[in-house]
């Protein structure tokens, strides 16, 4: 039976699909509904995913035969390239993601007997890629770079053209980063002027200078705060980062947090 | 007055032992049977292998805690049971041979009424050639962070790696599982993240290459089929959070692999594709595969009974469904929910010494037909939660006879936290806090998966890293019993 297909932004493409433990009757059923829905939509691969079941079974066309992998799994893969790729979920809107183009894989097949296959194929490895992660909770967008899956989703939503550009890993330097930079620069002017007293500086600049700290104090504060929400909006938004989860955020605002008073407290015993 | 004899002074017999004569008090004895003079907070083990914490930190002294708890230890290594007793006698009782107090090597029957075998487990380091010395030990070609010892030893050797890259010398080190039926990847993966860290620190990580080899058939998979993770307020699996922390740590995997081979510098592997290769090293960790300790048991009439009594694996059976089934017919059921031995009422197991009844990862073989798959993990939390229900069973059974309720403890209806360490320090730590529920995951109440995703979740970051130095601390505090350690939960 040809089933509907998911479409961005229907998160239920995030089911949590589990292993296929029985290879009976509702294992053949799916395994039909999945090659109907193929044939339908004239699509290379398709996991059950992608209509709704939540098992990893993905079915993959090779040439002219349709050919089902129960809990695949990639063992290795080799030789990475840009890929330029579609899926239904995204309307087929092509996008640049890197793929790898030589795979061995292991996985069950129609009667639950594991057996192996090797790819190499830009097309069928970036088919058979592409189709897995569904089976792991993953699209095609949660792999690529921020900045690129910005401009993707924005096309999505027919703000511009698909854009070009590719990566599929986490930011290394995301927006949320300007706000610890200023912070961390006021904080640094913040302790050269503790050092001031040292070197003999009129009281008027002093005066100056604490001013400096007074305003530096509250302004360390609301950036703290403006990066605490930006980054939260940014770890809803790339799931895949790592270094954007709450842990490191409340770490990040802590740390200046503490040095913030004690810098402070310094300069108000010191020079105020 | 009953006696209660616990085997093992782990997390899981030192929780069943602490509990159990707390709960009966002067009116009872309770024998605590392990060889270790020291008990071991294991997950802490990790920092003393990169030199963060020193063994001292890690353990302290079982005989002053005993002592004060009123419980008598014997620091001995259990041979062999005897549920039955032996001629003349019916009295069940244990043969134990001291490791220490001034006895070495002398042999002691003990008589019991009631016995928990909570031994942990045998490293089974020759389960790869290569990788035991061939006499049961760690071998001399890779080190391991199973014990306080063997972590220190690790450290120094560590050490050796980052003094050779600082001089120029680009190194490789490999970290991971030793053995196709391993389990503990966590460990492993505590491990590599700590040292990729402290390489960082001290400015020799672009001159050491770090490389994970593992029996799990993804990454991400810990042993448990993966876990499914809300991370900033999104489902996210394990296989995508683990592929992610992997890239940027810059840290290339072997996965779904057999260690087959260890020898000077080279491991050789087959991998569930049923390809052969090797990988070279300057400093390998290894996680050795568990089997049970090697306890004999014996009948009144001296007829050994140990395949009764434990699996091939050496692990006791209790009252889990040990028929053999294929994957689709397991169950939550099949998991034991009391650990009493089914021949032997008076006999139980706890922690890693029961025996499971089936893996918890979907069962993998390559296509040569070896079995690579992760063995179901049953420490930490779990072991802990078990000892504490198996001890208010015997508990139980000694106040209220043989009638009594037994206390249940599924680890099929039992959640998990684990707080595995990416790295530490105060300010730039790391940690990846996870829940998992249940541990063994219920295909009938949970379609699909097997877990409740409200319960499943997981969130990396140095909150994470707090959490764990604080449960170093909390779990010591415990396990000593200071005031108030009952309120610490397991």
């Amino acid at each position: 039976m040809v089933l509907p297909l998911k479409k961005y932004p229907d998160e239920s493409i995030n089911i949590n699909a589990g292993p296929v433990r029985s290879f009976k009757d509702g294992f053949t059923q799916m395994k039909e509904d999945i090659i109907d829905t193929m044939k339908e939509h004239n699509l290379d691969s398709l996991s059950a995913v992608e209509i709704g079941y939540g098992y990893q079974l993905m079915v993959l066309k090779i040439e002219d035969n349709y050919k089902v992998f129960a809990n695949p799994r990639v063992i290795t893969q080799k030789e990475s390239f840009i890929s330029k790729e579609k899926t239904p979920y995204l309307f087929n809107r092509e996008i640049e993601i890197s793929r790898y183009q030589e795979l061995s894989l292991v996985y069950d097949d129609e009667n639950g007997d594991m057996q192996s296959f090797k790819i190499d194929n830009k097309e069928l490895a970036s088919n058979f890629l592409r189709t897995l992660d569904y089976l792991f909770n993953t699209t095609i967008l949660d792999r690529l770079k921020p900045e690129y899956r910005d401009k993707v989703v924005a096309s999505l939503a027919g703000k511009c053209e698909m854009p070009s550009f590719l990566d599929s890993t986490c930011p290394t330097n995301s927006k949320k980063d300007y706000f610890i930079s200023v912070a961390d620069k006021l904080l640094f002017f913040m302790f050269i002027s503790l050092l001031l007293p040292l070197f003999g500086v009129s009281k008027e600049t002093l005066g100056s200078w604490y001013s400096y700290d007074k305003f530096a104090f509250v302004a360390v504060w609301v950036l703290l705060v403006g990066f605490f929400i930006y980054a939260q909006y940014e770890a809803k938004k790339y799931k895949q980062c790592t270094s954007c989860q709450i842990g490191n955020q409340i770490g990040f605002v802590v740390k200046r947090g503490f040095a913030n008073i004690v810098l402070f407290a310094s300069a108000y015993s010191i020079i105020g | 007055m009953a006696r209660l004899i616990v085997l093992g002074g782990g997390v899981s017999g030192h929780t069943t032992a602490t509990f159990a004569k707390k709960w009966l008090g002067n009116d009872h004895e309770v024998v605590v049977v392990t060889p270790n003079a020291n008990w071991n907070w294991i997950p802490s083990n990790i920092w003393v292998g990169v030199g963060q914490m020193k063994k001292e930190d890690v353990v302290f002294p079982l005989a002053p805690v005993y002592a004060k708890a009123g419980i008598d230890y014997r620091q001995a290594l259990a041979v062999s049971i005897h549920p039955d007793g032996k001629d003349g006698s019916d009295k069940p009782y244990v043969t134990i041979k001291y490791t220490g107090q001034g006895k070495e090597g002398e042999s002691e029957e003990v008589e019991y009424d009631y016995i928990v075998n909570a031994t942990g487990p045998k490293l089974n380091f020759d389960a790869t050639p290569g990788l035991g010395d061939g006499n049961g030990q760690m071998g001399p070609h890779t080190v391991s962070v199973c014990t306080a010892d063997h972590a220190a030893h690790a450290h120094s050797e560590l050490m050796n790696i980052f003094e050779k890259a600082k001089s120029g010398d680009r190194q490789k080190i490999l970290v991971g599982t030793g053995h196709g039926m391993c389990t503990c990847q966590g460990a492993a993966f505590e491990y590599i993240f700590n040292i990729e860290h402290e390489a960082k620190k001290a400015g020799v990580r672009d001159n050491i290459d770090i490389k994970w080899i593992s029996n799990e058939s993804f990454l991400g998979d810990f042993g448990m089929g993966g876990l499914h993770m809300k991370v900033g307020g999104y489902v996210v699996s394990s296989k995508l959070f683990a592929e992610s922390l992997y890239s940027e740590r810059n840290v290339p995997w072997i996965i779904g692999a057999h260690v087959n081979k260890v020898e000077e510098g080279k491991v050789h592997y087959e991998l569930l594709d049923g390809t052969m290769g090797e990988e070279e090293f300057d400093f390998a960790m290894l996680i050795p595969p568990f089997s049970g300790v090697g306890l004999k048991a014996y009948d009144k009439a001296g007829e050994d009974i140990t395949s009764k009594v434990f699996n091939p694996a050496g692990f006791m059976k209790v009252d889990g469904d040990y028929n053999p089934k294929p994957y689709e017919e397991w169950k939550a059921a099949d998991w034991p929910r009391t650990y009493q031995n089914p021949d032997y009422s008076n006999m139980f197991a706890a922690g890693i010494a029961f025996a499971p009844p089936h893996i918890i990862s979907k069962p993998m073989k390559s296509v040569n037909g070896t079995p690579i798959n992760p063995t179901p993990p049953r420490t930490g939390m779990p072991s802990g939660i078990i000892g504490k229900a198996v001890a208010h069973s015997v508990v139980d059974l000694i106040k209220h006879g043989d009638n009594a309720k037994l206390h249940e403890a599924s680890m099929a209806e039992m959640g998990a936290a684990c707080v595995a360490s990416a790295g530490k320090g105060i300010f730039d730590g790391q940690a990846a806090a996870m829940t998992v529920y249940p541990v063994v995951p219920d295909f009938e109440k949970y379609p699909g998966t097997g877990r409740d995703t409200d319960y499943t979740f997981g969130e990396i970051g140095l909150a994470g890293h707090w959490i764990k130095h604080i449960l170093h601390h909390l779990f010591i505090y415990k396990a000593k019993l200071k005031p108030g350690w009952t309120l610490i939960p397991e």
